[in-house]
């Protein structure tokens, strides 16, 4: 038996006693064992041989259907598989299972998925985050090294926070997003959960570099693997005071006083900064986001994908209507409608104008405080813990707000990372490191060296 | 401002999505809490407005204009819900009857 093939047996008895996290929609011993002896054919064993990663439901793979959580797409097969997953492939990595999500990657708790809601591994009453949650619980549950999720805005690092695990957002137009089905288009990034900073740096220089079947792509070299610092002497870590209010959760303050320690312990220099146009950034999130979901959501007609509905009528307009009504979920059908009300004739210069000017304000403060000799940015990822299951369901602006430290940096298109610094009451506590556009070598290489110094798996006072 | 039940069906006919009368009145309620919430934006002073952000390159570079086949795994007619000789079957277009 080969070392492949071993470790697919190995990852599929995993998947096995995985199943009551519902963290995994698709996936097969079968499947397995043909990626294991793909690996045992090729030529040379590639940087990321016989690795087992898990890929969110929705990025594109022509072996398992892609259904993005969503009844919609329900038993919906690719024609063909994404530029990162193709990437990862050959690169000698091994597609383990998909994930499940958020419908439409739409939610901050993996409880919007039309196959049931994940479970934290740490707390099963408490959800993984969201919307990548069954990728953030398989490698938590230590299932998988790594696994690929998406981010609009946060959802790979919030449930890298939940869960206690490595999250890393790369720059805007890093990674190719062909095959990555579209919701935020100009906020979209296909991103890395795994156990430590090193692996994450390892799948993402993979997975990095122009695409030309994704014109967003920047053209620029693949990420090299970031040198590791032993120390941060001779960096600036700024702490944004709008990310440190007075009511933050004990225990998020606590490991974040605790890291700063760490930080200044290997030589970094600690400054306060301000970005005076985050309280601007969820609500900003909130109309561009729909917006975009409301238009790139638009082709799910029932004509070209999918289960069809034919509504009363049976004219087509009976047949959109009916298909799109009873196969979009809850939340996706909210943001359909808040997405159509601010783009609709009247609201377009109201909303949606206005949301790009605040983003060009938000942008603009990252840029002043790094031009101001600022390296990287050390914030908490999340305001508290993970929450329990069903709490903030009811109020969508409730669960909006789980990612209010989250999305400015992806209305930024900036580069972040989540890495666990700690615990509160047994529940993870992660730090989010930010570092300027396309500085993601920067960024993990100080990652790396925080991770070293802190004790993530003990209790923070 | 506040989104009435009206304003809730005729944003949902323009986003071809039905709504149930019995998940009427949630969504209405939902969606003004949403709309309240993101209109905070209007604190911000317009002398302060610049021009929209995208990220992203600077400018999107464009492949050569030669149209390649699509090489495509699984053929349209297994995703497709119905499909015959080449094309998409789907009801009839009412607005086009009339014109």
């Amino acid at each position: 038996v080969s070392v492949a093939a071993a470790i697919a047996t190995q990852t599929g008895a995993r998947l096995a006693a995985g199943e009551p996290l519902n963290a995994t929609l698709h996936w097969s011993q079968a499947l397995l064992d043909a990626e294991a002896a793909r690996v045992d054919a090729a030529a040379s064993p590639g940087p990321l041989a016989a690795m087992p990663i898990a890929v969110k439901d929705n990025i594109v793979t022509v072996e398992q259907p892609t259904t993005c959580a969503s009844r919609i797409l329900e038993g919906y097969v690719s024609p063909y598989t994404a530029t990162a997953v193709n990437r990862l492939r050959a690169a000698g990595a091994m597609v383990a299972a998909k994930t499940n999500m958020d419908e439409f990657a739409m939610g901050s708790s993996t409880e919007h998925s039309a196959f049931g809601r994940v479970r934290n591994p740490v707390d099963a009453e408490r959800v993984p985050g969201g919307s990548s949650g069954g990728s953030a619980a398989l490698v938590a549950a230590g299932v998988v090294p790594a696994a690929l999720g998406s981010e609009t805005g946060g959802s790979v690092r919030q449930p890298a926070s939940f869960c206690g695990v490595v999250g890393l957002k790369p720059s805007y137009g890093r990674v190719s997003r062909y095959g990555l089905v579209a919701f935020g288009s100009s906020l979209d990034c296909i991103s890395v959960f795994s156990r430590n900073i090193e692996d994450a740096g390892r799948v993402l220089s993979v997975m990095s570099g122009h695409d030309p079947l994704d014109a967003t792509t920047v053209d620029r070299p693949p990420m090299a693997l970031p040198a590791p610092r032993a120390d941060l002497q001779g960096l600036r870590i700024g702490l944004p005071r709008e990310y440190y209010p007075p009511d933050l959760h004990g225990g998020v303050a606590a490991a974040l006083r605790r890291t700063r320690e760490a930080v200044e312990r290997l030589g970094g220099k600690v400054c306060e900064v301000s970005l005076p146009h985050s309280p601007y950034a969820v609500p900003t999130y909130y109309i561009v986001a729909p917006a975009e979901a409301a238009a790139n959501l638009a082709r799910y007609d029932g004509v070209r994908y999918g289960p069809r509905k034919v509504g009363p009528g049976a004219d087509i307009h009976a047949l959109y209507q009916a298909t799109r009504g009873e196969g979009f979920g809850a939340e996706v059908r909210r943001r359909i409608l808040v997405g159509t009300y601010v783009l609709s004739a009247g609201y377009y210069d109201a909303y949606y104008r206005k949301a790009q000017q605040v983003r060009a304000l938000i942008a603009e403060d990252f840029r002043q405080v790094f031009a101001s000799g600022v390296d990287l940015l050390l914030t908490p990822t999340t305001p508290t813990p993970a929450f329990k299951a069903g709490e903030k369901t009811e109020d969508p602006v409730a669960m909006y707000l789980a990612d209010i430290f989250v999305c400015a940096i992806s209305l930024a298109g900036l580069p972040a990372v989540s890495l666990p610094v700690g615990r509160s009451e047994g529940l993870p506590v992660g730090a989010q490191l930010i570092a300027p556009y396309f500085e993601d070598e920067r960024l993990l290489a100080a990652a790396a060296a925080i991770e070293a110094a802190v004790a993530a798996d003990s209790e923070v006072r | 401002m506040s989104i009435g039940r009206d304003q809730v069906l005729h944003v949902a006919r323009l986003a071809e999505l039905a709504v149930r009368e019995e998940e009427l009145d949630r969504l209405v309620s939902q969606l003004n809490r949403i709309v309240d919430y993101v209109a905070q934006l209007d604190q911000v002073p317009a002398d302060r407005m610049t021009d929209p952000f995208l990220p992203g390159p600077p400018a999107v570079a464009l492949r050569d204009d030669v149209p390649d086949p699509v090489p495509l795994a699984q053929p349209p007619a297994s995703f497709a819900p119905e499909f015959r000789d080449g094309f998409f079957l789907v009801p009839r277009h009412g607005a086009m009857e009339e014109s």
